[in-house]
């Protein structure tokens, strides 16, 4: 009895601090979205599912569901077709350089996100390098919008979120074996049939669990979107931080939070869903 | 000699790590601005901005917050952490992928959301943002994933012939942990807390929501720092930070050879 119970002591400290600070507390948001609105209170008594309808109702938050699925789809893609060249050449090369390259490829995860963002307004903004340079080099008259719009919050995103896109592939093709690509070659493919029938289809799993890793983070996003999208352009996750904390509609605010991550959720199934088949018929 | 095609890809991917440097390159660079504003070129260099910094009591507060909250939440999510990753891989059995994804739950799920969870959480308790239960507990939860993710690596190549080698030799149960698996687990232990000590450091969305008065950490003390300045003072505070960071995880890598495991 005593040997069972011992190294259950172990867990006990983990799963303690996962039960008190994530898992009651996730469960009282889902609590939460079913509470009546308060008037100056953050919510009132009695239960409702009234914090749902209203959110599916009002066609304005349904756009910007559908513009935070977007900018996530989008920055997916980004980051899929940038970081899959640098996950090749960080899992095939070799030399005094690699260990540099892939200390680049994690800078953005040790370097905290209120300084990169500041790092992109610099760069973007209507004052900004990029356009500074543009415009004295007679490229373009007027400054271009980088800031303050999708296209910002993409470009911000997919920098932060390159390095999830890139890890997961790269580990992927280093389990490929280098022969399996020479086989190719010795029947008479050429370079990039080799790469396009033996590499990419033995990498997807790779680009599956990079896909979904930044969709879902891109999506939830706080901090890039606020700081780069400014006040004109909101995504989901930042309407709900704004209807917690600002407006103080706990229930309205837990409710959208809730659909964002359920949507998000079914997004990824479904995504998971269509690329298993895509394997399976590639077999 | 290189194809051509080879030299493209390389051209290529070095395209891509200097985007992945360009937003951290030019905030060192404004550092160094010795004018009043944010302008590029530089309108001359100097360490003018970094005195400013250097004077300035607030951040420095918030620095101290930083390390303190940082060095409480390492503390205990590198022992709570270690011991649920040797439980993971030496006694789970069936259960060891339930546990790796309960534990690396606080990475999956949205931050924003495990925040506002924990925001009610306390208010619900009657404590609020007024201690620091909340924030501690959000920097707990974020920096444990790092702490299990590394130990659970360095453990897999354990052997447990090693362990009953020693019980065999009359060890007990604590010197068999202390004298034989501590050891040789040390790198993922001192990695993983590394980690963690870096990730509650830069943390912003935790700590943003779950902050009290007095209580801003850096990234918070330099976003509130931003809304209203535009100064290169905010840009000599981000390079120290960075600068600090690179040190911290440069020294260990060459003191410990360290590798940073993630995935």
């Amino acid at each position: 009895m005593t040997r069972r119970a011992g190294p259950l002591l172990l867990i006990l400290p983990a799963a303690l601090v996962l039960t008190v600070f994530l898992l009651i507390p996730y469960f009282n948001i889902v609590l939460m979205s079913m509470r009546m609105p308060g008037n100056g209170v953050p919510y009132a008594s009695g239960w409702t599912l009234g914090n749902f309808a209203k959110f599916f109702a009002d066609p304005f938050y349904l756009e910007q569901l559908g513009n935070t699925l977007w900018i996530g789809a989008v920055t997916t893609l980004a980051c899929l077709l940038i970081g899959y060249p640098v996950a090749l050449q960080l899992a095939r090369g070799a030399g005094a350089l690699r260990g540099l390259r892939y200390g680049i490829v994690l800078t953005p995860l040790l370097v905290g996100i209120v300084i990169r963002s500041y790092g992109w307004t610099i760069l973007l903004g209507n004052n900004g390098v990029l356009n500074r340079s543009l415009v004295g080099w007679g490229l373009i008259e007027a400054p271009l919008p980088l800031m303050y719009n999708g296209l910002g919050i993409i470009i911000a995103l997919t920098h932060v979120l390159l390095p999830f896109m890139i890890l997961p592939i790269m580990g992927a093709i280093q389990g490929i074996d280098p022969a399996l690509e020479l086989a190719a070659r010795s029947l008479g493919a050429g370079r990039n049939t080799a790469f396009r029938r033996v590499v990419v289809p033995l990498s997807l799993p790779g680009i599956q669990a990079g896909c979904i890793l930044v969709f879902v983070l891109a999506i939830s996003a706080y901090v890039t979107p606020a700081l780069i999208g400014g006040l004109r352009v909101k995504t989901a996750a930042v309407s709900v931080v704004d209807a917690l904390i600002d407006s103080f509609q706990w229930p309205f605010g837990s409710a959208m939070a809730l659909i964002l991550a359920v949507i998000g959720g079914l997004v990824v199934v479904g995504f998971a869903r269509l690329t298993r088949m895509k394997w399976v018929r590639a077999r | 000699m290189k194809s051509l095609r080879a030299m493209i890809f390389g051209a290529y991917c070095w395209v891509v790590y200097a985007f992945l440097l360009a937003p951290i390159f030019v905030v060192v660079l404004a550092s160094f601005n010795s004018g009043a504003f944010l302008t590029f070129p530089p309108q001359g260099l100097s360490l003018r901005w970094y005195y400013v910094f250097f004077d300035n009591e607030v951040f420095w507060r918030a620095i101290r917050t930083s390390l303190w909250v940082a060095a409480v939440a390492t503390v205990i999510s590198g022992a709570v952490g270690t011991s649920a990753a040797i439980f993971q891989v030496r006694f789970a059995g069936r259960g060891k992928e339930a546990v790796r994804i309960a534990m690396l739950a606080p990475l999956l799920l949205p931050e924003v959301l495990t925040a506002i969870a924990l925001l009610f959480f306390v208010y619900g308790l009657g404590i609020g943002t007024k201690g620091m239960v909340g924030l501690l507990a959000g920097h707990v939860l974020v920096t444990l994933p790092f702490v299990f993710m590394n130990v659970a690596a360095s453990l897999e190549s354990f052997e447990p012939d090693w362990d009953l080698a020693a019980r065999s030799l009359g060890a007990g149960r604590w010197a068999r942990f202390r004298r034989v698996m501590l050891p040789m687990i040390k790198p993922g232990v001192i990695g993983g807390c590394l980690f963690a000590f870096i990730i509650s450091f830069d943390t912003f969305t935790m700590s943003f929501l779950l902050k009290s008065v007095g209580t801003a950490t850096l990234p918070i003390q330099l976003y509130d720092y931003l809304r209203t300045n535009f100064t290169p003072e905010a840009a000599a505070v981000s390079s120290f930070s960075v600068i600090l960071t690179l040190v911290v995880v440069v020294v260990s890598e060459k003191l410990l050879g360290l590798k940073i495991r993630r995935f």
